[in-house]
């Protein structure tokens, strides 16, 4: 029972399939309430739309078949046991062979570790963990670059602009945090710079004078800020107070609103966003803009950057089943996918690899931006030196 | 050495809080021995509150924080009367899990109004003050000359006044203050209403210096605890005492040892004071 | 006599039910969760022992099991020791972290015992997550092999032999529960509920079967973590945060505190519950709680006393 009801309500916002038509399921697994739903639910949102225009152009064809695509989507809460819990009932229960959204480590994870042994095709979205494309999982690809691609290409920006000793502050306990730390240093090392400190702060952490004022002390030529938002916002506003006046460099993503629900625009004056250039009106290419202005009229709020990277997955997912043909043989789609050009209709801008938009290893690239925040705004300055190819041959190193 | 004094300020703001946290758990349990758990999610619905009548109705800052005072002592008497009461004179053990339901229902009820994301309440402050290398911004100094303040009205009031005689009757012997004609029936409804407008003002002092968001006030009572056992319980001047070395430790070992671990090590501490002065550190042994 | 009788009935019906539930499971989905379950019981039943015999509220049962898995697992890729002798190592690595926080909370102050383990747990969260080297942090552990080898007697991956697998350990660790409960040690702790003032006065050292009560309850938390781990091939600290440890709390009182069959039925609620009642996090949050708060007030013997009370009623009635 409690199901029709979570399905019904997405399948009113698609269009109702034609009789003649067949009906294609496809899964979500995604966190559609709690801490993870800021990412989850709009991802969540991206697929149904996707599908409902893929309904509304005539469906994904098959030989002589049409297939319209029914959604139903199932909340991880971004728990593993959650998610694994919800892809187990998709498959065994919907008869799902196809599933898509993921918008976050743990829970991706958790599906990953089980997928290969499953008749399906997981597609993972905004989960930026590294360890999900090593393993060369063959029916499993995805849209989001992992976080050390970034910190890489952010490693190299940070060195041209001079800097030497930097200072880290971030959300180390975060896996994919880290790691673009890692790949940050790397970068920095190879120009002659070094991290001299690398110092972290808990989720809920809001007060981090303590670490500021130690990184004051070893006086580095500017600091980077590595973590979500909401504790971001604090570090930058507390540097201010403790008076260090260095460049400010961070991988945060947060929207204007959300830092200035913390700090005063003069606080937050010339820091650096260093991240994957995602969604923003700014750097936005004609297809963003469509999306952007068909993901508002839908669901009656703008999209989260990072949504995208679910609205790309559903439209290679048709392309690798019609270039298939068939839908019932998984594994001819997930070979399918990783023969796959980017599509036409996608939002991201993503960097093929050997011509292809996912790799030996499944995963994609998107091009990587410096933003800058001036007057109250984040602004667009430039591209950051970002080579996929080269990413992708290190990504298959590792096991 | 501007360091260390740097990170002792940096300890002392967020020890003021621990301290009205701590007050508050300390009066609860030394009155009705109760583990007043769900005391930290309630002091964050305080200062949700005060963030909703600044925000959402245009109050000023003072306005709204005395508006959700009242509102937090009448909280804190529906407590004691609908919860705590039935299991007064059940196994101990009743009034925990009870404390462990209301905790669970008020981040509920939290995270049902205010959302996910963080909150904080606007002041407007932003000044910073320098001396001599040392940093305090405006905002962190009002706050613990506030936290000063409470603590100094508490102890007039439990030192003073008629009431606090009682309270204190209570504390020490609870069938002799019966017979002395203290009312039992009245005094847990009093206390609840003063630990939890404590509460409330530390909510409004986490959420306007820091922010408030869903597990912030699981948190904070934790550290209310660890405070009472470092500090030593029922005493003001244990919670005092308890708070400011809890910030401090904190911020020192964050900043000289290990800022991932800092929680860790303010645990290895306390599980030292437990085994080595198990009556804390302003106790009587 | 006739209590007994009817209890022994109770208990082999209940096992039947138990042995032929995967027959008659149609979708295997719910066979998955019925193996959560029966996971959920083991750690249940000893929060149980703590909380339900002992009286004493035990914060970590999460983070024990968390201990368990992250035992087992790392033992498994640091050498190569069988999965069977991995998973019986595990609830004595969580026996030894188990003596270290029960040792200064219980021999000095009760009244501490709570937030000292719900501190102890926040302490394994932050550990899992920060010590990469170790627990890979919050990406987690992955590939954590089946037990039993690839070609053995058993295929491991189905989970019909998983579940029966977990059956078998469930229906131990509740029989040992039983004859804790019914030794001395068992009554001992009853007496240390009921009056722990009077156990003192008759010269027993309670704070040695309190700490004896924490660590046999870890243990049984750490082997259901081991089992989880290896069921699941994925651990990351997530699951094994307060939040869990809540559940094990409310699964004892829902079920029955302080009785055998409580934690069995209080697992299986606290499992299904969710996929039955599916709304926002911030509802079952304010129901668990109240659910927490009405059952202590109004029925604090949980399902298994009001049954109880319902069945004698109603044999009363007969006669």
């Amino acid at each position: 029972m409690r199901l029709t009801a979570i399905t019904a309500a997405f399948a009113l916002t698609a269009t109702a399939a034609f009789a003649a038509d067949k009906t294609l399921d496809i899964g979500v697994s995604d966190a559609l309430t709690g801490g993870g739903a800021v990412y989850g639910l709009p991802q969540a949102n991206a697929v149904n739309l996707a599908a409902k225009e893929i309904n509304a152009s005539g469906g994904i064809k098959v030989g002589d078949d049409t297939y319209m695509l029914k959604v139903i989507a199932y909340d991880d809460k971004a728990n593993p046991t959650e998610a694994s819990n919800a892809v187990r009932k998709l498959i065994d229960r919907d008869g799902v062979k196809y599933i898509l959204g993921f918008c976050c480590s743990g829970a991706t994870g958790a599906v990953a570790s089980f997928i290969e042994n499953e008749d399906a095709v997981m597609l993972v979205g905004n989960a930026a963990e590294r360890s999900i494309t090593t393993r060369e999982i063959p029916n499993l690809t995805r849209t989001r670059p992992p976080a050390d691609y970034t910190g890489a290409a952010a490693g190299t920006f940070v060195a041209e602009k001079g800097h030497k000793r930097v200072a880290v502050l971030g959300a180390l306990d975060v896996g994919f945090y880290a790691s673009y730390v890692d790949a940050f240093e790397k970068e920095l090392n190879k120009a002659g710079g070094e991290i001299v400190s690398r110092e972290a702060f808990g989720l809920k952490d809001r007060d981090m004078s303590p670490q500021l004022t130690k990184i004051r002390g070893q006086d580095p030529d500017a600091i980077l800020v590595v973590g979500y938002v909401e504790p971001a916002a604090f570090i930058y506003r507390q540097a201010v107070e403790l008076g260090i006046d260095v460049p400010r460099y961070g991988f945060t993503s947060g929207s204007e609103e959300q830092f200035l629900r913390v700090a005063t625009s003069e606080q937050m004056e010339g820091v650096w966003d260093l991240r994957p250039t995602e969604l923003t009106l700014l750097s936005a290419s004609e297809n963003g803009k469509a999306y952007h202005a068909n993901y508002s009229a839908e669901f009656g709020i703008a999209p989260s950057p990072s949504s995208p990277y679910a609205y790309d997955q559903t439209y290679a997912l048709k392309d690798a089943i019609e270039a298939a043909g068939t839908v019932e043989d998984t594994q001819a789609v997930a070979v399918a996918l990783r023969e796959l050009s980017v599509p036409d209709e996608v939002v991201m801008q993503y960097l093929p690899v050997d011509e292809k938009m996912f790799d030996v290893n499944g995963q994609a690239y998107t091009s990587n931006g410096a933003f800058q925040w001036q007057s109250g705004n984040w602004v667009f300055i430039q591209d950051l030196p970002s080579d996929a190819a080269a990413y992708s041959a290190f990504l298959s190193t590792i096991d | 050495m501007v360091e260390v004094i740097q990170q002792i300020i940096n300890g002392v703001a967020i020890g003021g809080v621990y301290v009205l946290i701590a007050l508050g758990l300390t009066t609860v349990f030394g009155i009705l021995g109760i583990a007043h758990f769900a005391h930290g999610s309630v002091s964050m619905f305080g200062g949700y509150l005060t963030f909703f009548f600044v925000t959402g109705w245009g109050f000023s800052l003072l306005l709204a924080i005395l508006v959700s005072l009242l509102v937090g002592m009448v909280l804190g008497v529906l407590i004691e009367l609908l919860a705590y009461r039935p299991v007064r004179d059940a196994n101990h053990i009743n009034a925990f899990i009870v404390a462990l339901g209301l905790t669970m229902m008020v981040e509920g009820l939290n995270l049902e109004f205010f959302g996910h994301e963080q909150v904080v309440i606007p002041t407007n402050l932003s000044r910073v003050f320098n001396i001599g290398g040392v940093t305090i911004p405006e905002l962190r100094l009002y706050v613990i000359i506030a936290a000063a303040l409470l603590v100094l009205a508490m102890t007039l009031f439990v030192e003073k006044t008629k009431t606090g005689q009682a309270i204190r009757a209570v504390a020490e012997n609870r069938d002799a203050a019966i017979l002395m004609g203290v009312n039992v029936n009245t005094i847990p409804l009093v206390v609840f209403a003063i630990s939890t407008a404590l509460g409330v003002c530390a909510g409004v002092m986490v959420g306007s210096l820091f922010a408030i968001a869903p597990g912030i006030g699981e948190g904070l009572v934790v550290k209310g605890f660890a405070v009472l056992i470092l500090g030593g319980l029922g005493s003001i001047p244990g919670a005092v005492v308890g708070g400011l070395v809890l910030g401090i430790t904190e911020a020192l070992a964050a900043g000289f040892i290990s800022s991932a671990y800092k929680d860790v090590i303010a645990f290895v501490v306390m599980i030292s004071v437990l085994l080595f002065r198990p009556q804390g550190l302003m106790g009587k042994a | 006599m006739m209590t007994l009788n009817r209890t022994f009935i109770f208990y082999a019906v209940a096992l039947v039910g138990f042995i032929l539930l995967p027959q008659l499971i149609a979708v295997k989905y719910y066979l998955h969760l019925s193996v959560l379950a029966l996971i959920w019981v083991i750690a249940a039943q000893g929060q149980n022992l703590i909380q339900g015999y002992t009286g004493y509220v035990s914060i970590v049962q999460a983070g024990f099991m968390g201990i368990g898995a992250y035992s087992t697992a790392l033992m498994g890729i640091h050498s190569d020791m069988p999965v069977w002798l991995t998973i019986t190592l595990a609830p004595f690595v969580t026996a030894f972290f188990a003596l270290l926080t029960g040792y200064p909370s219980l021999r000095v102050k009760g009244h501490y015992f709570a937030i000292v383990t719900l501190a102890f747990n926040m302490v394994i969260f932050i550990v899992l997550m920060n010590f990469h080297e170790l627990t890979q942090g919050e990406a987690g552990i992955t590939g954590i092999p089946k037990p039993g080898a690839k070609d053995g007697l058993f295929n491991w991956r189905d989970r019909e032999t998983y579940y029966y697998f977990v059956l078998i350990i469930a229906v131990l660790m509740t029989a040992l529960a039983a004859l804790i409960v019914r030794s001395r040690i068992g009554q001992t702790l009853i007496a240390i509920r009921q009056n722990e003032d009077l156990v003192g006065a008759i010269g027993i050292a309670a704070w040695k079967y309190k700490l004896f009560a924490f660590v046999i309850s870890a243990m049984f938390g750490g082997l259901a973590g081991a089992i989880y781990a290896h069921y699941q091939s994925f651990i990351n600290p997530e699951i094994f945060g307060v939040a869990q440890s809540l559940d094990a709390i409310l699964a004892v009182i829902i079920g029955g505190s302080g009785t055998i069959a409580g934690p069995i039925i209080g697992a299986f609620f606290v499992v299904f519950l969710p996929e039955y009642l599916r709304f926002a996090d911030s509802f079952r949050l304010i129901l668990y709680g109240l659910v927490l708060v009405l059952a202590t007030i109004f029925m604090p013997r949980g399902i298994v006393g009001v049954t109880t009370d319902l069945m004698a009623k109603w044999g009363r009635g007969k006669t």
